[in-house]
């Protein structure tokens, strides 16, 4: 790569943040997705990985005594301290890394480059693997009162949206189009969620240009007949999720929002979820508390507030649990719009559909959850993953995953995926690695062949699905609506988000993966249960039964045990004793995971017995 | 003077089933007639009809109508009407529904609507209106609310005073516990839920499990102790058997082997309440943990000091070097505990619903409730580094010696000894840094409310023992269930467990109302109590299994380390595997304020150079020790350690908002993975039993019982049982918000701004004088 001068430094120090141990020594390479960072000091070889899109600054601190000081902070939270010997040295590590972090063309992006070895149909049925169409079939789309319509087809209604959309049956073409002209970039009134018990609708489009007294017969048609699509509710809510004074600022350059007046039977409210410039500075605050060493009690929850960071995220789930009562004790439809629509009516919209239905609590159901918010909303350059504008920067998806994750602290057991899964989607967001968080919109996305040549991260998610799956998951029946208590005092900081890659302030090992190898174990138990071996007595079995069960010395020769997997059982059974648990629901998994391995006995009787008759 | 004589009693008090039927204890007589249960000894003193107790803040139509009765021992609604809007409750033996014990009460406010008028009361005081309302604080964060619209005025008025008289006693003797055990004594066929009050013994929470819970009242109790943490060189002394030594000191405790009875006789005298230095616990490595009062000789100061110092030290394998801490010197004081619980208080009752709800993080960080958790965590972690890694003995001093020495002993002895995050274990911990050593339960409970010691140091200790649960889930026998009803069992006036300043107080006082009850003691010293720890006089054993953690991993779990099995056992070779070679110089080591004191006759004096470089060598070896305990796997049944940074100490919800309506979350909270990992705890017994029936040979006939005999308070169906959680699982499960907080008037009367924005909690005095 022409941006890499220094490929190799050696002599180089990474400082830990949190304690004052002895600086790490090793050597530094670049490469042309990755810094690495390789450890001599320790006997084990210890490498740090840094992706350079997850690069989202790069300092250079002042000269010291022991080199150069050099400063990486990293989308993921990720925030990295070398030191650099030679001054010369560093400097050409830091053009590079500025260079190579923000790359100008959407070619340079790492999923066009990225390469595993996936044959091109494999690769195709990835990115089929989750389709909205199908969603609207499950939502009972196409019916009655809905049709998917193919009027975007070739985006001329409106450039960022999908080509397909759901809009009322009511509704004909001159409706939608004449809606569109009336909307900021053509975003009409679209369908996002349908609740089939009730026929209430959630629906999204962008602020309407009514400036301070302007109308449009077709918009007013369009609203009509999303009501009307719901017979069981006479009324139906707007909401404008800004606050009033940013909402009313918009009417003087045309924009702004719905007159009540000029709308039949609307019930028009504001939520205030501020701007991404509040956003984005309030994040930078939070992460500067994250930063502090070793906070006091005081310093800590002075500075959380100060950040206002809990709090925005409570605006967020307030606004979501607004639409998602409106749905359902209501029975009322909901159109929620901010200014483009495309932030946070985007994660409102899906945390109400999380909230409403079960199925978006599933990993299927999650992944389509996501995917619609690239589909319809989601920008590319609040990412940064291109060099651009600072400004446009914004921390739209964290705050959706956030909300998911205070979500599963209120209900630990309604998810059947944990919070690792949450950080591999939002680690993802920002790597690039895969094509579908680029682009801004779906024509865009086309436009770049991204459907072509690069990869869908959803297969390679489930492909790791062992380790992202919750172990406390009830199932998908166990709960239906989920009514989250919103006071302040429910909102708590996300450590394994903004502090994760601190290690002084979690557990070494993740007990996490121990529950889950647990798991996996006893699905291959499983399936070597069917194959279970007849002439393996009921005496040995349930001797051998015992032995694991109550973990006595094995009665058996060892010689008879496969040893290699005698070893992996004990292993495992170690790890399960071993980690030192961080918060509750985290050491949770460890009493869970020896639960669990104690439960898994009971099918490895046949496990062992294969290597009996051996 | 008030005389609890009662006025004749109009209701006769009846006994409660018998033992065998505990379980079916809900066919009660009592709905029909509108009466009260009372215990022995109970008596009712005033009741009024047609009373509405207001359950929602919004509406009136949940409204219960029904009787108000005041008795000796607590206040009782009793009502025909179901409770509305809750679907769970769990039900404590001694009390109704809707009762409320007079020790848990903290303010009793009445109001006038019409009048505009409002009393705070207090005892033998005058009303010179007529209540339209009773709003009844509680020490437990309870808001209860009483309407008399339709009750007769004069009736209404005289419950009031007769709630505020009886709970606001002016003796000891007084309270309730004194009048139950007296006619126990007298009538000893009348047991409260058939367990014999006071049978001496500790009880046992569950039916399985026969453990008594070691009281520490004997000479052998402190033997025992001896024996189990192998000190060797320690012995029980019986100098203060019939306290004549010191009156807050137990009758036995534990002394250096090398300190001879004559010479403790004679240290005694120097210690404020002639506290001398009592041994807690040893470490596995040799190391004591003693706590000792201040010396109040300053001449004598100094060679008390050295000699005490000097016999730790022979008692040590080690002879190590003694580190004493000053506990009065770095950590709050109770005044300031008491401050920021007042504050904490208001804070969960009031503010979270109140405008300023942004402000929610700073008014948190305002109480200083988690930084006063954090600092005795941090300093109770720091001890145990001292006697885990440095092998020395730690001396906790403090003024007397019986306050935040209670905390921190039993904080570092939870940390270091697997046996005390048992249930027994945790028990008998309690009986021995608390009880027995002196914490002044009935001034820091305040339960004669008249005394200005008030200050909730055991709630602080049960707190930050939550902290260490929510860190270390799986190293817990108990639940935190079972540490919020240990702390409301400290507000039933019937147990003689926390109901003293010290046991001398409970022989003395007892023993002084059994001559004025014509009661013969023969050869008892005192009164026996109801124990706490007898559960069973609170809690059907079914309703006892919410006691047990189900992610407590118990000592007969296997641990498989380094391919060998082990199995876990407190043994010496276990622990000291650390101990070889001599203890780190640590003669030197000096660390801030505190002070380590040196072998006889090396002078103070020679450590003062090299002062700064050491202190820091010192906190270094310890960051050193954190850091390094942090990254290593975690042994739930060795030394547990906190952490503390900021991010990690929180607030203790079950305890604090259970009573809060608006906090609730419904089908949520940490109680349903509790109920998903119980059912799996259960299959795992499950299995277990059925392998070994298999064992056995028996047939799977005639091992019903045992199946029947769960650990698990939630029970799976069957294996791989799928179903969903209750319907009334919430987060305040088992407690129920209903009823409890009323904090807005339904007519909005003034009461509406008097509850929301006066500091009802800070300033009882401005509000007295508005009558």
């Amino acid at each position: 790569m022409e941006h890499i001068t220094t490929p190799k430094v050696e002599n180089v120090k990474l400082l830990d943040r949190y304690t004052n141990r002895k600086a790490a020594n090793g050597t530094l390479y670049l490469t042309a997705t990755h810094l690495i960072y390789v450890d001599a000091s320790s006997e084990v070889r210890k490498e740090t990985w840094i992706l350079h899109h997850h690069i989202a600054s790069v300092e250079k601190l002042p000269l010291t005594t022991a080199g150069c000081p050099l400063l990486i902070h990293c989308k993921n939270f990720h925030v990295a301290h070398f030191v650099i010997g030679q001054e010369r040295d560093c400097h050409e590590v830091y053009t590079s890394l500025l260079k190579l972090s923000q790359p100008v063309k959407p070619e340079e992006l790492y999923a066009f480059s990225y390469n595993p070895k996936m044959s091109k149909d494999n690769r195709e049925i990835g990115w089929k693997l989750i389709d909205l169409k199908v969603d609207y079939q499950r939502m009972g789309i196409p019916n009655d009162y809905w049709e998917i319509t193919d009027v975007n087809k070739d985006y001329e209604v409106c450039n960022t949206y999908p080509p397909e959309i759901v809009v009322p049956r009511a509704a004909n073409k001159a409706t939608v189009i004449g809606s569109s002209r009336f909307r900021s970039r053509g975003r009409i009134p679209v369908l996002s969620y349908l609740y089939k018990e009730n026929n209430a609708a959630i629906c999204r489009c962008s602020q309407p240009l009514s400036g301070f007294s302007a109308r449009c017969l077709e918009d007013e048609q369009m609203l009509q007949a999303i009501r009307e699509a719901n017979p069981g509710c006479a009324f139906m809510y707007v909401v404008d999720t800004r606050p009033k004074l940013n909402a009313m600022a918009n009417r003087a350059a045309g924009k702004g929002y719905e007159n009540e007046d000029n709308y039949d039977n609307i019930r028009f409210k504001f939520i205030g979820i501020e701007n991404i410039h509040v956003m984005r500075n309030s994040l930078q605050k939070l992460l500067e508390v994250c930063e502090t060493k070793s906070p006091s009690m005081s310093d800590f929850l002075t500075g959380l507030e100060n950040s206002g960071w809990l709090r925005h995220i409570k605006a967020v789930m307030d606004a979501g649990v607004f639409l998602a009562k409106a749905v359902k004790d209501e029975n009322a439809s909901v159109l929620v719009h901010c200014s483009d629509g495309w932030d946070r009516t985007a994660q409102v919209c899906s945390l109400a559909s999380l909230l409403l239905d079960p199925f978006y609590r599933t990993f299927k159901g999650f992944m389509l959850v996501t995917q619609d918010l690239t589909m319809f909303c989601f920008s590319l350059s609040r990412c940064g993953h291109l060099d651009g504008d600072p400004k446009e920067v914004s921390p739209v998806f964290t705050q959706f995953i956030e909300c998911v994750w205070q979500l599963m602290q209120q209900f630990p057991c309604t998810f059947e995926f944990n919070e690792r899964f949450l950080l591999e989607i939002h680690d993802h967001v920002y790597s690039c690695q895969f094509g579908n968080f680029l682009g801004t919109c779906h024509k865009e996305r086309e436009d770049l062949k991204i459907f072509e040549k690069t990869h869908s991260l959803w297969p390679f998610l489930l492909q790791k699905k062992q380790e992202l799956r919750n172990p406390l998951y009830k199932g998908f029946t166990a709960y239906k609506e989920l009514q989250p208590n919103t006071l302040p005092f429910s909102f708590q900081f996300w450590c394994g988000m903004y502090n994760r890659f601190d290690k002084g302030m979690h557990p070494k090992q993740c007990v996490l993966d121990h529950l889950l190898s647990c798991m996996s174990q006893k699905m291959k138990l499983e399936d070597n249960k069917l194959r279970s071996v007849h002439d393996w007595s009921r005496k040995d079995a349930i001797r051998l039964f015992s032995v694991v069960v109550r973990g006595c010395k094995c009665p058996f020769s060892s010689s008879k045990i496969d040893f290699k997997k005698k070893k992996n059982f004990l292993a495992l059974n170690e790890s399960l004793h071993g980690p030192s648990p961080c918060g509750r629901t985290d050491s949770f998994f460890v009493s869970y995971a020896y639960l669990l391995n104690k439960n898994n006995k009971k099918n490895s009787v046949p496990f062992y017995g294969d290597h009996f008759n051996v | 003077m008030f005389s609890l004589k009662p006025p004749k009693p109009t209701f006769k008090s009846y006994l409660l089933p018998l033992p065998q039927s505990e379980d079916h204890i809900t066919a009660e007589p009592r709905i029909k007639k509108l009466e009260p249960i009372l215990l022995p000894g109970e008596i009712v003193v005033n009741e009024v009809n047609f009373v509405r107790k207001c359950i929602a803040t919004d509406t009136s139509q949940y409204d219960l109508w029904g009787k108000l009765v005041c008795t000796n021992f607590k206040i009782s609604f009793i009502t025909d009407d179901p409770m509305p809007l809750q679907k769970f409750h769990y039900k404590n033996l001694l009390l109704g529904e809707h009762d409320v014990p007079l020790t848990c009460i903290e303010q009793i406010v009445t109001v006038n609507d019409t009048k505009r008028k409002q009393k705070v009361l207090g005892p033998n005081q005058k009303l010179k209106f007529n209540p339209t309302e009773l709003i009844i604080y509680c020490k437990d964060f309870r808001i209860v609310r009483f309407r008399f619209d339709e009750a007769g005025p004069e009736s209404a008025k005289k419950v009031c005073l007769a709630i505020a008289h009886y709970s606001q006693p002016t003796d000891l003797q007084l309270l309730f516990a004194f009048e139950y055990v007296g006619e126990i004594y007298h009538n000893p066929a009348k047991k409260v839920n058939g367990v014999d009050p006071g049978g001496g013994g500790g009880g046992s929470i569950g039916s399985a499990s026969g453990q008594q819970t070691p009281l520490f009242e004997t000479y052998s109790d402190w033997d025992r102790e001896i024996k189990r943490t192998g000190a060797s060189e320690w012995r029980v002394c019986s100098v203060n058997e019939g306290y004549m030594i010191s009156t807050c000191l137990p009758e036995y405790f534990v002394v250096p082997s090398s300190l001879a009875d004559q010479d403790l006789k004679l240290y005694s005298y120097s210690f404020i309440g002639r506290r001398m230095p009592v041994w807690s616990w040893n470490h596995p490595n040799g190391s004591a943990l003693v706590r000792m009062a201040n010396i109040k000789d300053v001449l004598q100061q100094r060679k008390i000091d050295q000699r005490i110092c000097n016999a730790i030290t022979r008692s040590h394998p080690l002879r190590s070097d003694v580190f004493k801490s000053d506990l009065d010197k770095c950590l709050p004081s109770i005044q300031e505990i008491q401050a920021a619980h007042i504050k904490l208080k208001q804070l969960c009752v009031n503010e979270p619903f109140e405008e300023t709800e942004e402000k929610w993080l700073s008014s948190l960080e305002n109480t200083h409730w988690l930084e006063y958790i954090r600092s005795f965590l941090k300093h109770s972690a720091e001890l145990v580094y001292m006697m885990e890694c440095k092998h020395v003995s730690v001396v906790l001093q403090e003024e007397e010696g019986r306050d935040l020495s209670c905390l921190a002993a039993s904080l570092i002895q939870v940390m270091l000894d697997p046996y005390f995050r048992t249930i027994v274990g945790f028990q008998s911990l309690i009986q021995k840094e608390w009880v027995m050593a002196g914490y002044q339960f009935l001034d820091r409970c305040n339960h004669l409310k008249r005394s200005d010691k008030e200050s909730p140091l055991f709630l602080m200790f049960l707190d930050c023992v939550w902290q260490l649960l929510e860190q270390y889930p799986a190293a817990f026998e108990f639940s935190e269930m079972y540490l919020t009803i240990l702390y409301d069992s400290a507000r039933i006036s019937l147990f003689g467990t926390f109901l003293f300043n010290c046991p001398h107080q409970r022989v003395k006082e007892s023993t002084e109302f059994a001559i004025s009850k014509n009661i013969q003691l023969g050869d008892e010293k005192g009164l026996r109590f109801p124990c706490v720890w007898d559960w069973s006089l609170q809690f059907t054993s079914r309703d006892r299994l919410l006691f047990h953690n189900p992610l407590y991993i118990g000592k007969s779990a296997p641990c498989v380390q380094n391919g060998a099995v082990k199995t876990f056992k407190r043994s010496k070779k276990n622990y000291s595997s650390t101990l070889r070679g001599v203890p780190p110089a640590l003669k030197n080591g000096i660390i801030s304020d505190q002070e380590f004191l040196p072998r006889r006759n090396s002078l103070i004096l020679k450590l003062k150079p090299d002062f700064l470089q050491q202190t820091e060598s010192q906190s270094n070896s310890m960051e050193q020790y954190f850091r390094d305990w942090f990254t290593k796997p975690v042994d739930l049944h060795g030394v547990i350690l906190p952490h503390i940074s900021g991010t990690q100490i929180k607030l203790w919800k079950l305890c604090y908002f259970r009573w809060v309506p608006e906090a609730q979350i419904n089908h949520g909270g940490f109680i349903t993975a509790f109920h998903k990992v119980s059912l799996l705890a259960d299959e795992v017994d499950m299995l277990n039993r059925n392998l070994r029936q298999y064992k056995s040979n028996s047939s799977l006939q005639g091992n019903c019982s045992e199946l029947d005999h769960s650990r698990m308070y939630f029970r799976a169906n069957g294996l791989n049982d799928t179903t969903g959680a209750p319907d009334f699982l919430s987060s305040s499960f088992p407690f129920s918000p209903v009823g409890n907080l009323c904090r807005r008037s339904i007519l909005g009367t003034p009461l509406s701004k008097f509850l929301s924005g006066a500091k009802i909690w800070l300033s009882t005095e401005t509000l007295a004088n508005e009558d």
